[in-house]
């Protein structure tokens, strides 16, 4: 008999339809923050031929804005756009699995057993 | 020997060694050895992860290449925090729910093969000496600046080499990975308090970032060849001289791009880095882990950067008043550019100075030879040994198969360490650490990065995909970094140095078009309920509830 001290005491398990939508809708957040880092890391190249006051001119602490993007904005940049993307992505999932009915489990709990063996069967 | 010396490297060991003794690995279980039991927190794997993954490349090179390339040289930095990026996107969550022991077991098991697990181990190997190399050649480097001297006849660079190299195998062997984190996570705070002891001492004592820069671009950048400076040639626009503080003394205007792609996409490749991911208790404490890694390597990477720029304004000035700085420097421009970071903690702090740095260097060596030999250990223990030489072998002969292995692979490092010097590739490698250390990082990104992106995130990825992907691309970037050695400097072989930016779409597409004509395994369906399914999380999370909620209970009582 299951007691409340069970971890698997009213554990509510993923079935794949559901799984899979998650999975659709992290793919869609994954694809979008990697394209606009790799928009980030390509504007440095495209600014630096284009314009003069992107080396020329002087912003904080008498830097240029090259200067200061390569030395300290783009790991802003980075912590910024991480912490984003993982704030969504927990939230996703949270919202999207975890709800379904006790009954409902019999599917997922079968494959998650047999993703369980390894490749010899043990 | 000084008494600074001798009073760093007691502290060190002592540390090392300290750390080792308190987080002893309690069982002989292979969980436990190679996985510190799945019990790692966020906060400390997220030092540990720094601590893994900030190496000599990072606390000496980083500063190196700022210091010989200027605002080129940052590129080394922003293309190793970038990784963690694509890291916490697209493989962090997934790989710990699968929930394996390696990187090459992860690809086995997914894609259900064996033959893909050799290949992996094969291409995890060859990152892993391209990444251990470095760091011996960096312990060298330190011991011979800080005591000068060697044992038993040999030079004070292989005397650094062999006991850096030494102590930590032997540390690993026995330690496993419980002891490694702690290690790790220590010795990354001790390095970050470096890097900001440094900043603060050279800001008070008047270094102005900006004024700096502006500066040193006043003039052509040029460094010594020999015994003479010669003139940087800028490379984004030939007519005019490189200086400091703009793009160009380094890379063309494809070689940035080439060199970030390279860097950035190469960490989620990185075995000794994606291996600490499965000592995370759950699929969302390792993206959360990545999070703080992300900030870390930020304030890590803007600290080197700017220290670069420090020694570079610096130690022209302090030659007259620092006499031994004379025997390191050309017309005040350090023969070896390594020696920045040491140099700025002896001109400041004097002898006590340049043994904290030199100690940070040495940690920031030791922690990361620590992640690649026991990432070794997991591929030839595990991977190897458990999966096909001995396939009935109990958990005490993993173990020592695993300790056993440790051993080999640093032996095999510092051998390689020993027969480079530094020196005699400076004119031809601004930074020798940070520049082999891109080797790794193009192996990883071109050969195993593509694979591990599309097994977490295409079903119909194939083992025969897999391989062929990995050899490709493995192979392709090879190919491309050593035939850059041969090359004239040019765009094209900008790209052949750091070769990831073609290598690992060559490795992708291999990947799609190979998997399309063969047959997915029938566990696809089953492996992605594992890997973007959260059920094993939140079992995870109450158990540990309930664990908090009964140590409560007990202490009520």
């Amino acid at each position: 008999m299951q007691s409340e001290a069970d971890p698997h005491f009213n554990e509510v398990q993923d079935t794949p339809a559901e799984v899979d939508a998650t999975f659709r809708t992290l793919r869609r957040i994954a694809i979008t923050y990697f394209v606009v880092f790799l928009v980030v890391l390509a504007a440095f190249p495209v600014l630096t031929i284009t314009l003069d006051w992107w080396t020329e001119s002087r912003l904080i602490g008498n830097l240029s804005p090259a200067f200061l993007f390569a030395g300290v904005g783009l790991y802003v940049v980075f912590a910024v756009m991480g912490i984003a993307a993982a704030t969504l992505s927990s939230s996703v999932e949270s919202r999207m699995l975890g709800h379904q009915r006790q009954g409902e489990a019999t599917a997922s709990e079968s494959w998650a057993d047999t993703s369980q063996q390894k490749p010899d069967g043990s | 020997m000084t008494t600074t010396a001798i009073v760093t490297l007691a502290a060190v060991l002592l540390i090392v060694l300290g750390v080792s003794v308190i987080t002893r690995p309690r069982n002989t279980s292979t969980v436990d050895f190679y996985l510190a039991g799945q019990r790692v927190g966020i906060v400390t794997n997220s030092w540990a992860i720094c601590g893994d993954y900030l190496s000599a490349a990072s606390f000496l090179g980083v500063a190196a290449a700022v210091y010989v390339s200027g605002l080129d040289g940052a590129w080394y930095a922003v293309g190793f925090a970038a990784g963690f990026l694509p890291v916490l996107l697209l493989v962090a969550a997934p790989l710990r729910r699968f929930g394996e022991f390696s990187l090459a077991d992860f690809l086995g098991r997914r894609l259900n093969s064996d033959r893909v697990r050799i290949s992996s181990v094969a291409m995890v190997q060859l990152v892993i000496l391209c990444y251990l190399v470095p760091q011996s050649v960096g312990g060298g480097i330190t011991w011979d600046l800080l005591v000068g001297h060697g044992v038993f006849g040999l030079s004070p660079y292989t005397t650094g080499v062999l006991l850096s190299t030494a102590v930590i195998a032997v540390i690993v062997a026995f330690g496993g990975m419980r002891g490694t984190t702690w290690n790790q996570a220590v010795q990354f705070l001790l390095l970050f308090l470096a890097l900001v002891w440094l900043a603060i001492v050279v800001t008070s004592e008047g270094f102005r970032y900006g004024d700096a820069v502006e500066a040193l671009s006043q003039g052509p950048l040029a460094n010594p060849e020999g015994s003479a400076l010669v003139q940087e040639t800028n490379y984004i626009q030939p007519e005019q001289t490189a200086v400091f503080g703009e793009p160009g003394a380094r890379y063309g205007r494809l070689g940035q791009i080439a060199l970030v792609v390279t860097l950035g996409l190469g960490t989620a490749g990185l075995p000794h880095v994606m291996n600490r991911y499965f000592t995370s208790p759950t699929g969302r404490a390792a993206r959360t882990t990545t999070v703080w890694v992300l900030v870390l390597v930020g304030m890590f990477y803007a600290l080197a950067v700017m220290l670069g720029t420090a020694a570079r304004d610096i130690i022209p000035g302090a030659v007259a008043d620092h006499p031994w700085l004379e025997e390191l420097t050309v017309n005040g421009i350090l023969r070896v550019p390594e020696h920045a970071l040491p140099v700025l903690g002896r001109i400041y702090g004097d002898e006590a100075g340049l043994g904290l740095v030199a100690a940070a260097a040495l940690i920031a060596a030791m922690s990361t030879v620590a992640g690649l030999l026991l990432a070794s250990a997991a591929t030839w223990g595990h991977d190897v040994y458990e999966r096909h030489i001995n396939p009935r072998a109990t958990q005490r002969q993993a173990v020592w198969a695993g300790r056993l292995t440790t051993l080999i692979a640093a032996a095999a490092a510092a051998a390689l360490a020993i027969a480079l010097s530094p020196e005699a590739f400076t004119p031809a490698m601004p930074s020798l650490v940070a520049t082999m250390v891109t080797w790794a990082f193009a192996v990883a990104g071109s050969a195993l990065t593509p694979v591990v992106v599309l097994a977490i995130w295409w079903r119909r990825t194939t083992a025969a995909g897999g391989i062929a992907g990995m050899l490709t691309g493995g192979a392709l970037a090879v190919a491309m970094f050593l035939g850059a050695s041969f090359m004239e400097p040019s765009a094209l072989r900008e790209l052949f140095a750091a070769p990831t930016l073609l290598a690992a779409p060559v490795a992708f597409v291999v990947i799609i078009v190979v998997s399309l004509k063969t047959q997915a395994p029938d566990s696809a369906d089953a492996s992605w309920v594992l890997m973007h399914g959260t059920a094993a999380d939140r079992q995870a999370e109450r158990l540990a509830a309930l664990t908090v909620k009964d140590r409560r209970r007990r202490r009520a009582r």
